[in-house]
């Protein structure tokens, strides 16, 4: 079967949503199939535009496909009879971020015609789609509330399986990902300046701007943490960012009201390493249930400091959790060759 | 220099159209550019030409410094810097319109649907700040239906260093898919009338299964056995460089083509002969008749009289490969004067 993954494109950005398409067209391959993405250019500013740019989309004919899988607003526009939508997101500025007072759209009538137009379209696009999966239970959620559509929750899987096959319980706690405030990386700072001395931490991930990396290394400093932390500031290569993870005590991602359930945590989970999250982190808090696959904490620095010292106070207890982790996500059964074949069905 | 290439595809369908801007891309990354490869579906359809050029005009490239744009219809697109290497029109639309190509039919309707298109790609045209080509053929029909002035920039092989000659055996190769309209048949054709003991070898995929079973009865048929092997398959690019690497010389005779073919080009590279017909249309902006191969008239006759001459006086079949490899720098074909012309 031929296979066209459709994507959209923000040209010169790359980031989670074209890594997860390349990883679905490999293991869509791997399969059986052929695969191919196309990737359509979409600017959301200005705002005006954004219709013209919806009927682009519309107005592209398919020939040579035999089932399309779509990806994001306004990719899913697209025609075609046999087509499954994999929706990572809709056009949240129409919806759930506008109801927030978080969007481009312009006041008044004129935002509201673009909202009709984006929401009667989408409702379109949904209506001749086969099925829609969504890479989030929050996202079906929200499609549910905002356009009256089922869907089926389709985790996205761990890309690399073979990097994280775990290790040794270590000497530090793993902090990796995109540095950024709503990661809050900052705040397993603060709590480990309350923690006791033996407690290290390993901050590792590309900085989203060069303040974000820069309020780290200032708030290092004026902690007088620097001989109990160490900052890999930069984007990993894959290799290293498994030996960090598979190295350690425990892993902790804090961000905050995540959609998903987290790569960090997902592969953390799948070394067998204990996990570290707030309360208000969302669907992280679907791997980390507290006194079993790790600890859940209030998202304060008092809070956050007690776990450190407890996850690296007890290898045995560290590994404990880290194996009850290793088993609620394989339990979970979200692996490639599922996925691809939910997809096509 | 953020770069964004713009080109139409089909899915699933890989080839010439292709390899010219990955090819580049390749090329632009190694010197340091950040590149965008857009590739956006197109079908020829009539009724449907006119919703997609909509969407190509829609697109919104603002964020790349310049955009080169290779297949129709993406010299539609809008941008302040927009370069065209421009490789064919629409061509059902253009000159082979009083062709059996055509499929639709010469009324008011469809003359009224090519004239708006005429107009509609001469306006875009006309946009561009440069325009290349990638042939003479190409840079003349812009000339003659739209009044557009280009300049040809041949399209490079890649990494053409790994072509090289190391002997001369007595086989004449042909290395292309295997369509009727590449005139493998003719080739087959021509052995039966050679006198000496020339060989010819076939290598490519094809797009169905017809054309490989006639050729296969015909050199049955034909007694041929023995002296034409054709190996139905996409060979390897480390077979294609052995098998030019040895040969004789190497055969291009494609029907009325636009472009000289990578296939002339990459055994050109490896210093030999080349064979082509007069009515193989780019292809003669590359091979100069007794310089660096033979230029024959389309029969069996007249071909396997060239190939006896390539065969039979060595010398001279070597002297032409040597030529052969010259007459690349002749026409300015490398990435190098690719790259300074695309970035001027």
């Amino acid at each position: 079967m031929k296979v066209l993954i459709v994507n959209n494109m923000a040209p010169f950005v790359w980031g989670g949503a074209e890594e997860l398409a390349v990883h679905l067209q490999k293991n869509v391959i791997e399969a059986g199939h052929e695969a191919e993405i196309l990737r359509i250019p979409f600017q959301w500013e200005p705002a005006s535009r954004i219709p013209s740019q919806m009927l682009m989309v519309r107005a592209f004919e398919l020939w040579n496909v035999d089932h399309v899988i779509a990806l994001k607003f306004p990719a899913y526009l697209i025609r075609h009879p046999k087509k499954t939508l994999w929706l990572l997101h809709q056009y949240r500025q129409a919806y759930d971020l506008f109801d927030v007072g978080q969007t481009n759209l312009p006041p008044g009538a004129a935002g509201e015609e673009l909202r009709t137009v984006i929401r009667n379209a989408d409702n379109e696009s949904f209506a001749e789609s086969r099925k829609i999966f969504t890479n989030s239970e929050v996202t079906r959620q929200r499609l549910q509330r905002y356009n009256g559509f089922d869907a089926e929750v389709l985790l996205p899987p761990i890309n690399d399986t073979e990097l994280f096959g775990g290790g040794s319980v270590g000497d530090y706690i793993f902090a990796g990902g995109r540095i950024n405030d709503m990661k809050r990386q900052y705040l397993l700072l603060d709590a480990l300046a309350q923690a006791p001395r033996n407690v290290k931490l390993l901050i590792a991930g590309p900085p989203d701007s060069p303040a974000d990396g820069e309020r780290l290394r200032a708030a290092v400093e004026r902690l007088g943490l620097s001989d109990r932390v160490r900052l890999d500031l930069r984007f990993l290569p894959r290799a290293t960012y498994a030996e960090y993870l598979n190295g350690a005590a425990a892993v902790a991602y804090l961000p905050f009201d995540e959609d998903s359930l987290g790569y960090v945590t997902m592969e953390a989970a799948l070394a067998g390493k204990a996990l570290i999250t707030t309360s208000d982190s969302g669907g992280i808090l679907g791997l980390v249930k507290h006194d079993e696959t790790g600890w859940v904490a209030e998202p304060t620095a008092a809070a956050l400091a007690p776990v450190l010292a407890d996850a690296c106070g007890n290898a045995q207890r560290a590994a404990a959790r880290g194996a009850a982790a290793r088993s609620l996500w394989l339990s979970l059964d979200i692996n490639w060759p599922h996925t691809v074949e939910k997809l096509l069905r | 220099m953020k770069i964004a290439l713009v080109s139409s595809f089909v899915p699933f369908l890989y080839g010439g159209a292709r390899n010219i801007v990955e090819w580049l891309q390749t090329m632009l990354e190694k010197e340091g550019h950040q590149v965008e490869r857009i590739y956006l579906p197109e079908i020829d359809a009539p009724d449907l030409l006119f919703e997609q050029m909509i969407a190509f005009r829609w697109i919104d490239l603002s964020a790349a410094d310049r955009v080169i744009c290779f297949r129709p219809q993406a010299h539609l697109i809008r941008h302040p810097h927009k370069i065209l290497w421009f490789i064919h029109h629409l061509r059902v639309f253009y000159d082979l319109w009083d062709s059996p190509y055509r499929g639709c039919e010469d009324d008011l309707r469809h003359r009224g649907l090519r004239d708006a298109l005429h107009q509609a790609d001469t306006a875009a045209l006309k946009e561009a700040r440069h325009v290349f080509t990638n042939s003479q053929v190409v840079s003349d029909r812009l000339k003659h239906f739209n009044g557009i002035d280009s300049e040809v920039l041949y399209p490079p092989v890649f990494d053409a260093d790994r072509f090289h000659t190391r002997g001369m055996s007595d086989e004449i190769v042909y290395v292309c898919r295997l369509e009727h309209h590449k005139r493998q048949h003719l080739l087959v054709e021509a052995m039966a009338h050679t006198t000496t003991p020339v060989r010819l070898r076939l290598c490519g995929s094809s797009s169905g299964t017809t054309y490989p079973d006639t050729l296969r009865e015909q050199i049955v048929r034909l007694g041929l056995q023995e002296r034409v092997l054709m190996e139905n398959r996409w060979i390897t690019e480390e077979e294609k460089v052995d098998y030019l690497a040895d040969c004789l010389a190497a055969a291009y005779l494609p029907l009325d083509e636009d472009s000289y073919g990578y296939p002339s080009v990459e055994a050109s590279h490896a210093r030999k002969a080349l064979l082509t017909t007069t009515d193989s249309g780019g292809v003669l902006e590359l091979v100069r008749d007794g310089d660096n191969g033979f230029v024959a008239e389309p029969t069996p006759q007249a071909l396997a009289q060239a190939m006896d001459k390539l065969y039979l006086d060595r010398g001279r079949t070597a002297a032409m490969g040597e030529r052969a490899l010259a007459r690349l720098d002749e026409l300015n074909i490398s990435w190098s004067h690719v790259l300074k012309r695309l970035l001027a």
